[in-house]
């Protein structure tokens, strides 16, 4: 027979190598999958590789890549250190898109010292607020977050849908695209050594969030909420206030997702650009181990994953369809080192009487 | 010549590691008879009941119903061969309507006959004057319904033995009036009881007292042939060592808690106008059978439950507007009966454990936490209550439970500066953490503070308080000095026995 049992916890060299071995046990599950393919592995890797890093564009797109799953990612961050099973974050990102969209609308021919923060402050705002819904309905009357966020994330994704198909959103004269016009210039993230405003403010976003949960009251709070609320309770921790708190800051990182996409990347509205990406945020703040730094690698790699498998579809018979798949193998590696740090296997029969 | 008892146990024994929750037990009940089990916290009468109804597995000894050994794997056998429990704790599930879970784990086949059920059920209220609606969902209906529930389930299924687990903990009067005109009637229908109860009235209604302590049967007596006090020596059974520790003297009313009341819908009150005062420099004792009400009113104190009504002051300062937090800056420590879930985060290191509570104001420094000032009270802390370490950085988790003990200790000690509440702060300990906690005690008693101490040791109660409040079930019995009252004085209150005026 053999038991699951609790360890206190492994040092973090044991933590650092078991991550490393199931990243490596996860590329080499992939070589597996692209073999039974049919396609070549070393053409296919060489591929995905040459996309992701062959050259300054190709870093250059896949750092571009990497940046809304940052704020995805650490949105995570904040939700799952703090106990709650924040699963928003798609539609949160679409929120803080429609939000800074609908500001964009507000103050048409705005310079763009005012216009650009008040789409980014309208944003934030807006995927706080959905989000913070969310811990209301947590705090005031039970709901599950899992339920009621996974929910909203339909309607939101939807509502985008019913002002682009036809809806007052959608670009004059075009029926077959559902995207709004492209925004005005003075709306758009300015550009910093060929990367929107959103990468510094993702490498902002990441020390913001390592610094709020690790050195400040909040923090400590939100840490703690995720171990023992009732001990927090006890303490005099307001524990519905926290929450609320927690889902907000999550919120407002996700929209800022949505922002960058849409006023960094693509200068319209349209939902391709946005589908999946609070979906892979969770798995980025998984693999990063729910650390915001850790967090930040693994937004790195799956940019550069992401970014890479257009070209290796493409060059080669890969389909890119399987980059998805490998990065859900690698979660599911991940995860089960992140399990085995936290217990150890024990082998023999299990001490019980019969009878 | 006596008829053959419907309920024989012989000899049982259930060990939990090294403890022997019942050793040896041995007691008949025949039918139409009324046994009480009769005993303290931790006397064995639950793990007794739970390996009758089949939800343990003896170690040894038999259970013989109607002449037969019989064995249970499960609940269910335990049901099937005719013996029911009616739980303290509800088991029931909240999501099901109340025939769904008098059904429930007996369905036969593949369709569930509830229309037979319904009517059998509806039945059964007649008869037995019980007003529930079949059909309400279990989670809408008030803690009383749910023991009527839990009745009409072992009802349904025509046991031959009932056992009820202090059933009437919480019905209010008129309810647990019915319940023994219920027990009557089954009774002369024939049916074994067997009541598991702490509290004298009614013990002394039944046929037959069986007393435990500490797993094992110490007395069995007809009802009619013996006396409260009598059955309360034998529950105590013991000479209580008194060795009133160290001199105190009073000083001016510090806590006053009055009139201090948590209603609760449809049920007995948790807590029924508690009022009493504690002077600085004076141990407070609360005594009483867990689950009497001593939780909830320290928790009432601490500001962690609200209450309904009735007011409580320090230093006469009203704490109504106060949170749990405000509380605590005016002085109060509390220290909570359950050290793991209520008084510690796990996996917090010792150090922010220590932070925890403070870390807005004392461990703060603007809008960053203050870590050079939390280590350096975490090494204070570590030092000072010699709590046993690698470091402060230790998780909590990873202390053993009297280590665990002092990081509360040290925080709540130093948060304490007026009140201090102690709930049950040495259970689960050995002697060489008892013996520093109570020291720390009363050291904090020297130092003008006003202690409220809650324990099931009533010998500690005895020499470490001044005064003493017992509680049973949700009220305070009455108040006695901790020197001139006997052990069997509180035991006949801790039963539910008023004090007689003297």
């Amino acid at each position: 027979m053999i038991a699951f049992e609790r360890r206190e916890s492994a040092g973090w060299i044991a933590q650092a190598i078991a991550y490393l071995l199931a990243i490596a046990a996860g590329l080499l599950a992939s070589v597996v999958l692209i073999t039974i393919t049919g396609a070549d592995v070393a053409d296919g890797l060489g591929a995905l590789w040459q996309g992701a890093f062959g050259d300054a564009e190709a870093i250059g797109q896949s750092l571009a890549a990497a940046i809304p799953l940052v704020f995805t990612g650490l949105a995570t961050v904040v939700a799952f250190r703090a106990g709650i099973w924040n699963i928003g974050q798609e539609g949160q990102v679409f929120a803080g898109a429609m939000a800074g969209y609908w500001m964009s609308l507000q103050l048409a021919g705005a310079p763009a010292i005012v216009a650009v923060p008040a789409v980014v402050l309208a944003s934030v705002a807006g995927g706080a607020a959905v989000a913070a819904l969310c811990a209301v309905l947590k705090t005031r009357f039970d709901v599950n977050e899992i339920i009621s966020t996974m929910m909203l994330n339909y309607i939101i994704v939807y509502l985008l849908s019913y002002l682009l198909a036809g809806g007052p959103w959608i670009e004059a004269g075009s029926t077959a695209y559902h995207q709004t016009p492209l925004i005005a210039d003075t709306f758009r993230l300015p550009e910093l050594f060929g990367l929107h405003l959103g990468a510094p403010l993702a490498l902002l976003a990441t020390a913001a969030v390592a610094l709020v949960i690790g050195r400040t009251p909040l923090g400590f709070e939100l840490r703690g909420l995720g171990f023992n609320p009732v001990a927090l309770r006890y303490k005099g921790v307001r524990v519905a206030t926290t929450i609320v708190m927690a889902m907000a800051i999550s919120g407002a990182l996700s929209a800022l997702a949505g922002v960058s996409e849409v006023f960094g990347i693509n200068f319209r509205l349209r939902a391709e650009v946005l589908n999946g990406l609070g979906y892979t945020g969770i798995i980025v703040g998984m693999i990063g181990a729910l650390n915001p730094w850790g967090t930040l690698v693994a937004a790195l790699a799956f940019g550069a994953m992401a970014n890479g498998a257009l070209y290796m579809s493409v060059l080669t018979d890969v389909p890119s369809a399987l980059v998805p798949a490998m990065q859900g193998i690698l979660l599911l590696f991940v995860l089960g080192a992140a399990v085995l740090t936290r217990y150890r296997l024990r082998f023999g029969r299990k001490d019980g009487r019969h009878g | 010549m006596q008829r053959q008892p419907v309920l024989s146990v012989r000899g049982l024994t259930k060990t939990f590691g090294p403890v022997r929750a019942n050793d040896a037990v041995s007691f008949d009940v025949g039918a139409g008879e009324l046994v009480c089990l009769f005993g303290e916290n931790g006397a064995g009468k639950s793990t007794l009941s739970a390996c009758l109804a089949g939800l343990h597995s003896p170690d040894g000894g038999e259970i013989v119903l109607n002449g037969e050994p019989v064995r249970f794997s499960t609940a269910a056998d335990a049901i099937v061969a005719g013996i029911a429990l009616v739980h303290q704790h509800f088991l029931l599930v909240d999501d099901f309507t109340v025939l769904e879970n008098i059904v429930l784990g007996h369905e036969r086949g593949l369709f569930v006959n509830y229309r037979a059920a319904e009517k059998k059920l509806r039945a059964l209220c007649r008869r037995y004057g019980i007003s529930v609606r079949p059909d309400a969902r279990v989670g809408d209906l008030t803690v009383g319904e749910r023991q009527w529930v839990e009745l009409l389930k072992a009802l349904y299924h025509e046991a031959a033995v009932l056992i009820l687990d202090e059933p009437t903990a919480t019905l209010d009067l008129q309810e647990s009036r019915k319940l023994f005109r219920i027990i009557d009637e089954l009774k002369t229908a024939g049916v074994a009881l067997v009541l598991i109860s702490h509290s004298l009235a009614e013990v002394m209604r039944s046929d037959r007292v069986v007393v435990l302590r500490q797993g094992r049967v110490v007395g069995e007596r007809a009802t009619s042939e013996t006396t409260p006090q009598e059955l309360t020596r034998l529950m105590i059974g013991r000479e209580v060592e008194r060795k009133h520790r160290g001199s105190s003297r009073p000083g001016r009313p510090c806590l006053d808690v009055e009139h201090v009341t948590i209603r609760r819908p449809g049920g007995a009150p948790i807590l029924d106008d508690i009022s009493f005062s504690v002077a600085e420099g004076e141990i407070f004792g609360l005594a009483g059978v867990a689950g009497n009400g001593q939780k909830p009113l320290m928790e009432a104190i601490a500001g962690v439950l609200p209450f309904s009504s009735g007011r409580v002051l320090i230093d006469g300062e009203l704490l109504a507007d106060l949170d749990v937090h405000g509380i605590q800056k005016l002085g109060v420590g509390h220290i909570p009966e359950d050290r793991l879930s209520e008084g510690l985060v796990g996996d917090f290191s010792i150090a922010e454990n220590i932070a925890l509570g403070s870390h807005r104001d004392v461990f703060a420094d603007g809008h960053f936490l203050n870590r050079g000032a939390i280590r350096v009270a975490a090494a204070v802390a570590i030092a000072d209550y010699q709590i046993a370490a690698p470091s402060a950085e230790t998780r909590a988790r990873a202390l053993s439970g009297g280590n665990a003990q002092r990081v509360v200790l040290a925080r709540e000690l130093a948060a304490a500066s007026r009140v201090l509440l102690a709930n049950q702060p040495t259970r689960g300990l050995d002697v060489g953490v008892i013996e520093y906690i109570h020291d720390r005690l009363i050291e904090k008693r020297a130092a003008g503070c006003a202690v409220v101490l809650a324990s099931s040791e009533l010998e500690d109660l005895l020499n470490l308080s001044d005064r003493i409040g017992v509680m049973f079930q949700g009220r305070l019995m009455g108040i006695v000095d901790a020197r001139s009252t006997s052990i069997e004085e509180i035991g006949l209150m801790m039963a539910g026995q008023k004090r007689e005026a003297a």
